[in-house]
């Protein structure tokens, strides 16, 4: 019952993250695109988190835990690289 | 005297690791147990050169005493940022009016002024866009949120219990200059500004 | 059976801030604006998911880490809009105003 409940949830985030892949693909700058795979990111992380429950399988949460450090050390660091000088957007 | 907080430095690093550890492995079982004490000591003496920065001497006791009540505080301001935007969202007319305005803040060293810029971002309204020395860039969504930011200057004075403009810092700058720094308040600063 | 409904409740409200998040980021004019939904409703969101799910699990092994999670979260989230922020700003990238003209009539509030 409680493994249904915690699938559809996570079936709705997943459909919830594909609408915000919209803003990553045509977001007008490139910061809206590292926003879009950000957000997407998190939605990712909470599937991994809901999974852990579904299948009952421990170690998935150190997938999460991993995934979690990965996505702030790649958001910042694209954004550390954006703001750089003599960097040229590219239509 | 640098010694003596070199060790106690050391010996709270690798407490600190051991528990991580222990979280991790998930298990109590004595082979992981010794198996983890080695390998977080190692990795102590090892890098205290690097990990040692993050055990800040203005994080003393009092701050972590004080944390929950501030965690309690922030998690209600988040809970009413929510609302305040879900308000704003979920407004067919969209009622923005952003704009960027400067704030210059009394916190005075980099750990302040770090939890504060990251709980306005958390709070109705404000996102923090910039932060250099002690100037503060926040995008308001409308006029009326900037309001809230001294409240929440105060909040995060008090969790680091500074006064403000006041030389009420004696005891925390005395363990700061016992660190080998002279001037407590500009230690950190050059290293910054290399970083950037 | 408390314990499952406490659960599922937090489940239901972390899916509708992520659902309010997503709109927002389809609605909001500019970076700067997106950045208030994408941060403030992510974070409050995937928390109550993954504090929902620390109630589901109970005592166990698997309470330190999701509550690790949710901290991390709680810190990185911020961080991060406060980088791309950043980035939007050093790269002049203009900032949605309001327009002349309707400031005068239309802000009631």
């Amino acid at each position: 019952m409680m493994d249904d409940f915690l699938t559809v949830i996570a079936l709705i985030i997943s459909l919830n993250a594909v609408i915000c892949l919209y803003r990553a693909a045509v977001g007008p700058t490139t910061q809206d695109r590292v926003l879009g795979v950000n957000i997407v990111g998190t939605k990712a992380l909470v599937v991994v988190v809901l999974v852990t429950f579904i299948q009952t399988e421990s170690f998935f949460l150190d997938v999460a835990l991993v995934y979690a450090l990965l996505l702030f050390v790649v958001t910042v660091a694209v954004s550390r690289y954006l703001e750089a000088e003599g960097w040229k957007e590219v239509a | 005297m640098t010694g003596d907080s070199a060790v106690r430095k050391k010996i709270l690093l690798t407490c600190i690791l051991f528990l991580f550890w222990v979280i991790f492995t998930a298990t109590l079982a004595l082979y992981d147990l010794v198996l983890g004490a080695v390998s977080s000591a190692l990795v102590a003496v090892l890098t205290v050169a690097l990990l040692g920065r993050a055990l800040d001497p203005r994080i003393t006791p009092m701050v972590l005493l004080r944390l929950p009540v501030f965690m309690v505080r922030l998690i209600w301001e988040i809970v009413k940022a929510n609302y305040d935007v879900a308000k704003i969202i979920l407004n067919p007319r969209l009622p923005i009016d952003p704009r960027i305005v400067e704030y210059r803040t009394y916190l005075p060293d980099d750990l302040p002024r770090t939890v504060f810029s990251d709980s306005i971002t958390l709070t109705p309204g404000t996102v923090t866009v910039e932060l250099t020395g002690d100037m503060l860039n926040v995008h308001c969504l409308c006029p009326y949120h900037q309001e809230g930011l001294a409240g929440l200057e105060r909040l995060v004075a008090w969790l680091f219990g500074v006064k403000k403009e006041g030389p009420a810092r004696g005891a925390q700058e005395t363990a700061f200059a016992a660190e080998g720094g002279a001037g407590s308040l500009t230690a950190g600063r050059p290293e910054r500004g290399g970083e950037v | 059976m408390a314990k499952d409904i406490v659960a599922g409740a937090l489940c239901c409200v972390g899916t509708f801030f992520f659902l309010l998040g997503t709109t927002g980021l389809l609605r909001m004019p500019d970076v700067f604006t997106r950045l208030h939904p994408s941060t403030k409703c992510d974070t409050l969101g995937a928390c109550s998911i993954i504090i929902g799910m620390a109630v589901h699990s109970g005592w166990s092994w698997e309470l330190p880490k999701l509550v690790i999670i949710a901290c991390f979260l709680l810190l990185s989230s911020a961080t991060c809009g406060h980088a791309i922020g950043r980035s939007a700003l050093r790269r002049d990238i203009p900032y949605w105003r309001k327009k002349t003209g309707e400031v005068e009539g239309g802000d009631g509030s």
